[in-house]
């Protein structure tokens, strides 16, 4: 009996926060500014795009040599001077008679999947720390924050460098390499979040009445510091995206045949620049930028949208 | 004024930082476990060779040692001697030989950064909600958006192979030699490594427009991506700086328009702009490696590429060790500048 009127006051409680978040200012905000709204478009399209092309394409023919198959390697898409036999290429082919208008949808997948992980192991890597530097402080915080100082000395793409020089190239390694890099500019931000909660009084009271660390941290601390979370989060997935797709450019990330868009610029200046072949340097990064832009104008619309002293510059 | 009591206390602060730095460059070789003899000695070396060379690179003591010993090196800017890259040869004369290079490169973009970014921004601001202001908004945040690994291959394909009016790789003609020294007063002295200064104290003009054409399509790469951040900040800096009581109470003792922004808004509004101009400065250098790797430049930027490839170790400490520091030095100078415009911050 007594567990039934806790569920439902537990629901009743969800769907008034559920409320609450709905009619805040931050969300209209957010909804009227029309730039933030073309960000949420193109993230939309680009996911859609992505999906599609990992259920409908197949990745092994994606990345394997067509030379000597139907189409002519290098053809400049069949719309813009390209060969008959290119007429159904929107994009043109690559070094290997590959279609390139697949493989840069393909490339969707790979930088949301991979910019994803990134972003998300080291916005969790890094809200822990910097709410366990600020909640404890002392040694526990000179420990964390002076490592954090060390790694944010380094320019970004060097240090992930110097971190591919130490686990080697590939992909996944990569992701491994910019979580680090971006760890510490989470771990930062959430530090300064949560010593200003900290400073409030009902932490006192909630200590007072003998909550327990944890509840005091995930249950006080936390949410109070997800605004400024969420827009790191928004405007370092498009850094994260461009970052990875740095890393295989230089060819420490995807494997040479992969259809990521790195890779495919990569291909596009080795074997396109001096020919002037546009097209295969061109699409790929097109999608790259676009996607790119779409998470900055997002975030810069949340960033406008939760800064008070902000609103009147605000559309 | 800034204090040199200020100043002391921000170079004791890097102190710390810089032993970090130098520790996790330390780690890079020995972390990453591949085996420095067996790379100098060869693939085909035998083992009795490979440990002779182990022996004399001090890879058998503990350690602590070889830690102990690295950092009495590194405070001398000695990193051995490269192992593949430029087999040999001290790391420390193989960096100094490329380090100008990366360095024109990165002072021109940030040059065309601010030249271009700091009015568009301050404009940009004044007249909000203007066409120009959105235009300016939308333009930066696209800046921002594109990578210079598309940028720099755009620009090449259209204004040197579309148009052939621009080179589309390296520093100068490769007709040109430049000597290794110039005079002045009957006096040799040696030449900066940057092609742009070093034609001119040779006075050479035509060699001077070959390496300021070179110089043309990567250093506006970097530049329209740095205009992007700086235009975005000074624009949102300076918003907020005249929305300030001294602003307004300026104007009301009859101040013009135009000097009131210059002269009270300019400085405020400079003071967050330089500090993100010195984060951004770390972006440059990393672009630096993304451009010169597309405009085929010999600087440290592609230097640190080759490296990791041929896993040249020492060049790849040294190279990262460098770039940390530069990036560090940097947001010194950005430090003092910001206590400079701002004395309330050294207290």
């Amino acid at each position: 009996m007594s567990t039934e009127t806790t569920d439902v006051g537990a629901e009743r409680e969800e769907r008034g926060r559920l409320q609450r978040i709905l009619s805040s200012p931050f969300l209209s905000d957010l909804l009227s500014n029309r730039l933030a709204l073309i960000g949420i478009g193109i993230i939309l399209s680009m996911l859609l795009i992505a999906v599609y092309a990992r259920v409908f394409y197949d990745l092994g023919a994606l990345e394997s040599s067509r030379l000597g198959g139907s189409f002519p390697d290098r053809a400049a898409p069949g719309w813009a001077g390209g060969p008959a036999a290119a007429n159904e290429l929107l994009f043109g082919t690559d070094q290997a008679a590959r279609d390139i208008f697949r493989r840069t949808m393909y490339g969707a997948w790979i930088a949301l999947k991979f910019g994803t992980i990134t972003v998300g192991i080291s916005t969790v890597l890094g809200v822990t720390l910097g709410i366990l530097a600020a909640y404890y402080g002392d040694v526990t915080d000179n420990v964390i924050m002076r490592t954090m100082d060390v790694l944010l000395a380094f320019p970004s793409l060097l240090l992930a460098l110097a971190l591919v020089a130490i686990f080697g190239a590939g992909l996944w390694k990569a992701v491994i390499a910019l979580t680090l890099v971006y760890t510490p500019r989470f771990a930062r931000v959430v530090r300064g979040a949560a010593l200003k909660v900290l400073e409030d009084e009902y932490i006192d009271a909630t200590e007072a009445l003998g909550a327990k660390d944890p509840r005091i941290l995930f249950r006080h601390i936390m949410p109070n510091t997800l605004a400024p979370i969420t827009v790191q989060s928004t405007l370092n997935f498009g850094l994260a995206i461009i970052d990875i797709a740095a890393l295989s450019f230089l060819g420490f990330g995807a494997p040479p045949g992969s259809p990521s868009w790195g890779k495919m610029l990569a291909n596009g200046v080795e074997f396109g620049l001096q020919s002037g072949r546009w097209w295969m340097s061109f699409f790929p990064g097109l999608f790259l930028a676009l996607t790119v832009l779409g998470f900055n104008l997002l975030g810069d619309g949340m960033r406008d949208a939760l800064d008070p002293r902000m609103q009147d510059a605000v559309d | 004024m800034v204090s040199k009591r200020f100043i002391a206390k921000r170079l004791l602060l890097l102190v710390p930082v810089l032993f970090g730095v130098s520790t996790f460059v330390f780690a890079i070789l020995h972390l990453s476990g591949g085996d420095p003899a067996r790379i100098i000695a060869g693939q085909r070396a035998s083992e009795e060779v490979v440990r002779q060379v182990r022996q004399d690179l001090g890879l058998n003591d503990p350690i602590l040692v070889q830690y102990g010993r690295f950092l009495v090196d590194v405070v001398q800017f000695d990193f051995g001697n490269s192992y593949q890259v430029s087999k040999g040869n001290p790391v420390r004369q193989v960096l100094i030989a490329r380090l100008p290079v990366t360095i024109e490169l990165a002072l021109y973009g940030q040059f065309i950064g601010l030249a271009l970014g700091l009015p568009l921004g301050i404009l940009s601001a004044i007249k909000q909600d203007s066409l120009l202001d959105h235009t300016t908004r939308i333009g930066a945040l696209a800046g921002i958006s594109v990578p210079i690994y598309w940028s720099g291959p755009l620009l090449i394909l259209f204004f040197s192979g579309y148009l052939g009016i621009f080179p589309a790789a390296g520093r100068i003609g490769s007709t040109i030699f430049l000597d290794n020294s110039w005079t002045l007063l009957g006096m040799e002295l040696p030449l900066t490594g940057m092609v742009t200064i070093d034609t001119l104290l040779l006075g050479r003009p035509v060699a001077w427009l070959s390496a300021v054409s070179h110089l043309f399509l990567p250093a506006i790469t970097i530049g329209v991506y740095s205009m992007a951040l700086v235009s975005r900040m000074m624009r949102s800096s300076m918003l907020e700086v005249i929305r300030q009581d001294y602003m307004r109470t300026a104007r009301a003792k009859g101040q013009g328009a135009k000097i009131t922004v210059m002269k009270h808004g300019f400085r405020n509004a400079m003071i967050p702009v330089i500090t993100v101009v010195g984060i951004q400065f770390g972006t440059l250098l990393g672009g630096a490696v993304l451009t010169e790797t597309v405009f085929g430049i010999g600087g440290i930027g592609t230097l640190i590429v080759s490296a990791i490839n041929a896993t040249d170790y020492p060049v790849v400490q040294g190279a990262v060790l460098t770039f940390a520091l530069l990036f560090t030095l940097v947001n010194l100078g950005v430090d003092i500048t910001y206590s400079y415009l701002d004395p309330r911050i050294q207290q």
